[in-house]
């Protein structure tokens, strides 16, 4: 049986507004699990009913195998770590850790040797008897995840906690907060609207949009083989190309023409498509699923170059709209004619369902 | 080595930013305190004396005065404090209908104390509205029942204590609007995930507000109550209101009394004395309060 079980969970506001329509998922102990999605589409909403700061409206939640929704949110058995930090600005550092511990009623002594070791681990020692607003907003950060794992919660839950540092120190707080997870072995949800820090932190993501679940993944499942229109393009940065594209059957062979090219397809995808004949249908391609060379089937111009170190991201005109194209051919430039030609790890999507056919 | 010197004249000088403010408070603070403090400090004929000050500490209605001022400024300081943030941290849930609610609780504050005052005189009568109250609704009968009273409450015959509880009660009922509407402010500048992090971790919601939501906004509590405590120790119109003057004595009622219904050079200084008495507990009072606030402060700017 599963650790944590999300059962047909639904949260509607004033009646009306339905911010999450319908949640079910499972998580094993000691996963890293992250909700993934834009703003508003109900993935705090449903990080706050597990914590209990807000009511739910329909389904169940469980915390080994004991229904949680009816326990006040310190009954739970969880921590929380949150995106303002909510690093209480009264109390010293030492303080904010203990606070937990000491409405627990611990020992002085015991208090002060947990207190002690998380400040070791979150690497805040030095810190221990200043005050908030004495720290950066790293360290700020830090004595909230000090504070979060003294109270060894069966779940953890982090609310975008890194969208207020800046890009750097974000990078390296992820990497920290991913080895925390993996030394003390914790179940974690974590929040974040930005794909980067769900794919290098999650055991799976879980992908929702305007209150419903549209893919729970790993995140090469997600990245890879993306279920939905929208997780094709919510994911990925720059994100993936969609094409409008007709099938046609010719004979043994199956095409995908769009108005400046045409191609006949892989043949896994042949039999699946053969009963699209006729009908448009999406093709999705990720930026770097394409070559650029002198024997590629679609010809176009350079318009933008953006060179990023590693590899270049070039615009491209095809079929009236701009496409993004990742390229290591570094010494392209504005104008250059080149020919793009397509690898075959393209996807293509049901184009009323949004749906992934293959 | 040369020193460098950057000394400008007076007149370039910052000093002359706030000198205009310094000229008014010379002239319309500093020169009537002063006059005061001289006039309290001559004698009728107009040596030096401390006659007055004296005769200050001989009135009979000094120590009640003082005792009767300072019971209420605490006592109504105290439940207006607690009364004003159960009421803000009510409304502040935002609950339906909690801006009319709002409103509603405005209303005392748009009545000037004067009329507060008639309100109440009439109000308090042995057959006013408020025992009229009382009695349709079946609390009279209640209390009657119950043996704590024995027909219409005669609330103007209060003495003493009782009397000064009758006060705190009616001028809570006149200011509490604009104490809650201070701590509602601060509360709604509190960024509400520092309430939610203690229930997370294991506060209830009593030890959420003990032990999170006053420290944190305790500069603006400490500012809601300074600004009334002095108000407090400045009572007099609602008690002469309700009780006439000479009949429950407070320090400033004292000042109005001796200055209205006594024509001697003596009784006229004797109510100039006790406005500088008055003025130095004001100045003690916001002194403590602001060092206080200072500690709350310390740390965390």
């Amino acid at each position: 049986m599963s650790y944590i079980k999300l059962e047909n969970l639904r949260k509607v506001y004033n009646k009306t507004i339905e911010a999450v329509k319908r949640f079910d998922l499972e998580i094993d102990k000691g996963e890293f699990i992250v909700f993934l999605g834009p703003s508003g589409c109900g993935k705090s909403t449903t990080m706050r009913m597990i914590a209990g700061l807000e009511t739910v409206t329909g389904g169940d939640i469980f915390i080994d195998g004991e229904s949680i929704i009816n326990l006040e949110p310190r009954d739970r058995g969880i921590s929380m770590i949150f995106q303002s930090y909510a690093v209480w600005p009264h109390m010293t550092v030492f303080d904010n850790v203990a606070y937990a511990l000491k409405l627990r009623k611990l020992p002085k002594e015991q208090i002060k040797k947990i207190v002690d070791e998380v400040a070791v681990i979150c690497d805040i020692k030095e810190h221990l008897e200043r005050y908030p607003s004495q720290l950066s907003g790293g360290q700020r950060q830090r004595v909230a995840v000090a504070r979060a794992i003294a109270v060894k919660p069966k779940l953890f839950l982090m609310d975008e906690p890194l969208s207020n540092l800046d890009a750097k120190l974000r990078v390296s707080m992820r990497t920290d907060l991913k080895r925390i997870h993996q030394d003390l072995g914790s179940t974690s949800i974590f929040v974040t609207h930005d794909q980067s820090e769900a794919l290098s932190l999650a055991d799976r993501i879980v992908v929702m949009n305007q209150g419903v679940i549209e893919q729970i993944g790993t995140p090469n499942e997600i990245y890879h083989t993306p279920e939905s229109m929208f997780v094709a393009q919510f994911i990925g940065s720059p994100p993936a190309n969609f094409f409008d594209v007709t099938v046609l059957v010719k004979g043994d062979k199956v095409m995908l023409s769009a108005k400046s090219f045409e191609f006949s397809v892989k043949k896994e995808l042949e039999k699946k498509l053969k009963e699209y004949d006729g009908k448009q249908i999406v093709l999705a391609a990720r930026p770097e699923n394409f070559t650029v060379d002198k024997t590629g089937l679609i010809e176009t111009e350079i318009i933008i170059v953006e060179p990023q170190g590693s590899h270049i991201v070039i615009n491209v005109e095809v079929d009236g709209k701009e496409i993004k194209v990742v390229t290591d051919k570094l010494d392209l430039q504005v104008g250059q004619k080149i020919k793009l030609g397509l690898t075959d790890k393209y996807i293509v999507f049901d184009k009323d369902t949004t749906n992934r056919i293959y | 080595m040369d020193k460098i010197k950057t000394r400008k004249p007076f007149w370039k000088s910052p000093y002359m930013l706030v000198l205009p403010a310094l000229i008014f408070y010379l002239i319309f603070w500093a020169g009537p305190v002063f006059s005061a403090v001289k006039e309290v400090f001559t004698s009728v004929d107009g040596g030096f004396s401390f006659e007055t000050i004296f005769f200050l500490f001989e009135d009979d209605k000094f120590l009640p005065a003082l005792g009767n001022t300072l019971l209420f400024a605490i006592v109504s300081i105290v439940l207006q404090f607690l009364l004003a943030l159960a009421l803000a941290l009510f409304i502040n849930r935002n609950f339906k209908g909690s801006s009319f609610f709002l409103f509603l609780m405005m209303i005392p504050m748009a009545i000037p104390i004067a009329a507060v005052g008639i309100i109440w005189d009439t109000g308090l009568t042995e057959s006013g509205w408020f025992n009229s109250i009382l009695s349709v609704t079946g609390i009279q009968w209640f209390l009657d029942t119950i043996g704590i009273t024995d027909g219409a409450i005669l609330w103007k015959g209060a003495t003493g204590f009782k009397a000064i509880m009758l006060l705190v009660l009616i001028d809570t009922w006149t200011v509490l609007p604009s104490v809650m509407i201070i701590i509602l402010a601060g509360l709604q500048n509190l960024n509400k995930e520092y309430s939610e992090a203690a229930l997370v971790f294991g506060a209830t919601r009593f030890q959420t507000v003990k032990h999170i939501i006053v420290p944190i906004i305790k500069p603006t509590i400490i500012t809601a109550l300074l600004l009334r405590i002095i108000s407090g120790v400045q009572v007099w119109l609602i008690a002469v209101m309700v009780f006439d003057f000479d009949t429950v004595p407070f320090l400033v009622e004292r000042i109005v009394y001796y200055n209205k219904f006594f024509y001697t050079d003596e009784y006229f200084k004797l109510s100039v004395a006790y406005s500088i008495f008055v003025m130095m507990l004001v100045m003690t009072i916001a002194t403590i309060f602001l060092s206080a606030n200072k500690k709350a402060e310390r740390g965390r700017t």
